[in-house]
């Protein structure tokens, strides 16, 4: 079965005819740009030129860019490197709780194409399938100017408003979800409901609903309390 | 439905005819859901990693706990399986050269020479004096750049950020060597089957010296922001003590071991290349803990030096080819047969088993990592009986590298 993604609806900047909220607009996003937050998470070889990157050689931090530990508080998702397939089930939950706007880089060739790894059964061969990519920074590995640069390049879509692709996987869930159940089973669910979060962010596209996502709802059990695996059960009575 | 409250709630609970109680997702509401989490012990179970800043790499541990003593400890791996063993089957012997670098990130020099030995082992190659020399060079600055990075991690699980950045800055120095002379700043893919790839540029070994000295005149700092600190002293000692019997039952190697009190380095007691022209000492230490780990490597670091001055001094007299002519590498057939070959990486002992069948292909490479028994079965049964927030500092003091336990 081939997928063809639809193609995203570009969005159009409404000119409001408040010039004062044209401003506001503008300053939110300038000051977005200028506080971003990493989520540490080295999936892979890339990590290794981030501690680099990050301390007093290169210094990302006079950007305004530092590491932070928890997906809930972190704006960029930094994919170092190639994603086997069990990461890619943890990427993929915590890409869903980061919160929005929240923006995908991939470093390292591994991301864009597969790279030194194209023949291995174990990794996720493009990144871009499974979760909608702000920017790609290649090389095996990128030097600490070039991820520096990168996210630079990164900070200019966040002011000038290009930098959506959160909105992409909102829009085309559908494709995502196709090619994440493709590789995980059909029973693959997260405990994020995106299509709800869709609908409160009124980003309900052509492409949110479809087969895949009807696959889903059929499949879909209620999360349940998680159960200790090593120690008593918790379901017994308390005495 | 509409919300319970929570006083509705245990007031319904006791009656099980309640057919809206029976709806799974009721459990799920947070008034319901603290009711019936409580555990019937102090015992719990979390997840340490493998998102987690106290972890070294892409890793997991599930600690059982009670309180904050760990109780039980299991290692998940599978994080960073590439599936290296099978890709080296599917490529040339040439070709295997730019991949099994990558099995272990922080220190790649030890896994090209290793490899290279292999293959020169079974076609019968010899390799030329300079290139030798050029590898223990190579090998010695990827150990000293691999034991600055140690120690910044594990100064940063004992909360003293300052080290990690003085020794990521000072590794960065090394790695600066690396690129001048290699080409990759990480990967330096230098070593191939029958010697080195490049001659030294112009004035490399000065600049190297300088470099070196530089190092040499840091580590008093170091000593005096981490080594002696008090805070590091006191959290590092008694952590994770393996005595030299457990050790050498659980199969540890390199530095690990050498706390224990036992002076066992393949350098100087399988010697390869030429590291029984050169002079240097096997650091040990006896009380097995964190703190004899790291001050082992501390120890080992200045050993490093010590060789590199050696190499700075003799490599200008040694003149002659770096490389042995191999043919054709696109038509390799490299002669059937097995051999097994170790080197001393920075981590442990690093052996690579090799089985051809006459073909353009390798037939079987296997890769004994160190790594694979620290992080693993040492780790897991460390841990147990400490608290939680020296996992992470036994997991650094062990040097454990995640992508070559996966590989």
């Amino acid at each position: 079965m081939v997928m063809s993604r639809i193609q995203k609806i570009p969005v159009v900047e409404e000119k409001k005819g408040n010039p004062l909220a044209r401003v506001f607009d503008d300053l939110v996003r300038f000051c977005r740009s200028r506080s971003l937050f990493i989520l540490h998470y080295c999936t892979g070889c890339g990590a290794i030129e981030l501690p680099p990157a990050m301390t007093s050689r290169f210094d990302m931090e006079r950007l305004g860019i530092q590491p932070m530990v928890s997906p809930r508080q972190a704006d960029i998702l930094l994919i170092t490197g190639y994603v086997s397939i069990k990461t890619l089930k943890r990427v993929i939950l915590t890409y869903e709780q980061m919160g929005s706007p929240k923006y995908v880089v991939g470093i390292c060739s591994c991301t864009v194409n597969g790279g030194m790894y194209w023949q291995s059964y174990a990794t996720a061969k493009k990144l871009d399938e499974y979760m909608p990519v702000d920017l790609y920074i290649a090389g095996c590995m990128p030097r600490p100017e070039a991820v520096i640069s990168g996210l630079q390049k990164l900070m200019d879509r966040i002011k000038s408003g290009e930098a959506d692709s959160w909105q992409d996987y909102y829009q085309n869930y559908d494709y995502y979800l196709g090619n994440q159940q493709k590789l995980f089973g059909e029973d693959w669910q997260t405990p994020t409901d995106i299509i709800t979060e869709a609908k409160h962010y009124e980003l309900m596209g052509e492409g949110t609903l479809g087969e895949h996502t009807r696959l889903l709802e059929q499949h879909q059990n209620p999360l349940e309390a998680l159960e200790m695996r090593l120690g008593h059960n918790i379901k017994e009575p308390i005495e | 439905m509409p919300a319970l409250s929570k006083a509705s709630f245990l007031e319904h609970s006791h009656s099980s005819a309640d057919p809206k109680l029976k709806n799974k997702r009721n459990d799920m509401r947070p008034e319901n859901y603290e009711a019936q989490r409580q555990p019937p012990s102090n015992e719990y179970e979390l997840n340490f990693g493998p998102n987690h800043p106290g972890i070294e790499g892409n890793y997991a541990l599930k600690v059982k706990l009670h309180g904050d003593i760990v109780l039980e400890a299991k290692a998940d791996g599978g994080y960073l399986h590439r599936g290296f063993e099978k890709l080296m089957e599917q490529r040339l012997w040439i070709q295997n050269i730019a991949l099994v670098p990558r099995i272990c990130v922080p220190d790649p020099s030890p896994m090209e020479l290793c490899y290279s030995m292999a293959v020169e082992e079974l076609c019968g190659l010899k390799v030329p004096q300079r290139a030798q020399w050029l590898r223990v060079m190579q090998l010695e600055l990827s150990r000293i750049a691999a034991h600055l990075f140690t120690f910044g991690g594990h100064a940063a699980t004992t909360g003293m950020y300052s080290t990690m950045y003085w020794g990521v800055a000072d590794r960065d120095l090394l790695l600066d060597l690396f690129e001048e002379f290699t080409g990759g700043r990480v990967y330096s893919i230098y070593n191939i089957p029958g010697g080195v790839r490049r001659e030294l540029p112009d004035g490399f070994l000065q600049r190297l010296t300088e470099t070196l000295d530089y190092i040499e005149s840091r580590l008093p700092d170091y000593d005096n922001l981490f080594f002696k600190n008090q805070v590091f002293v006191k959290r590092a000692k008694g952590t994770g003590v393996m005595s030299r019997e457990q050790a050498l039952e659980w199969g540890v190697t390199g530095p690990n071991l050498r706390a224990t009190g036992l002076a066992f380095d393949v350098r100087r007691d399988d010697p390869y290349l030429v590291y029984d022209q050169l002079e240097f000492d096997i650091p040990v230490e006896e009380s097995g803990d964190a703190w004899a780990r790291t001050l082992v490597r501390r120890k080992e670091l200045m050993e490093s030096i010590r060789i590199l001055r050696q190499v700075v001094e003799i490599l200008p007299d040694i003149h002659g080819p770096i490389r042995a002519p191999i043919p054709n590498p696109l038509a390799w057939n490299v002669p059937a047969g097995e051999t097994y070959t170790r080197v001393e990486s920075s981590k442990g002992e690093l052996c690579y088993y090799v089985v051809s069948n006459g073909g353009p292909k390798p037939y079987r490479v296997h890769v004994r990592g160190p790594s694979s028994m620290h992080a693993v079965q040492v780790l897991e049964k460390m841990s147990v009986g400490s608290r939680i927030e020296d996992i992470a500092q036994t997991m650094f003091s062990l040097d454990a590298c995640p992508p070559e336990v996966d590989r």
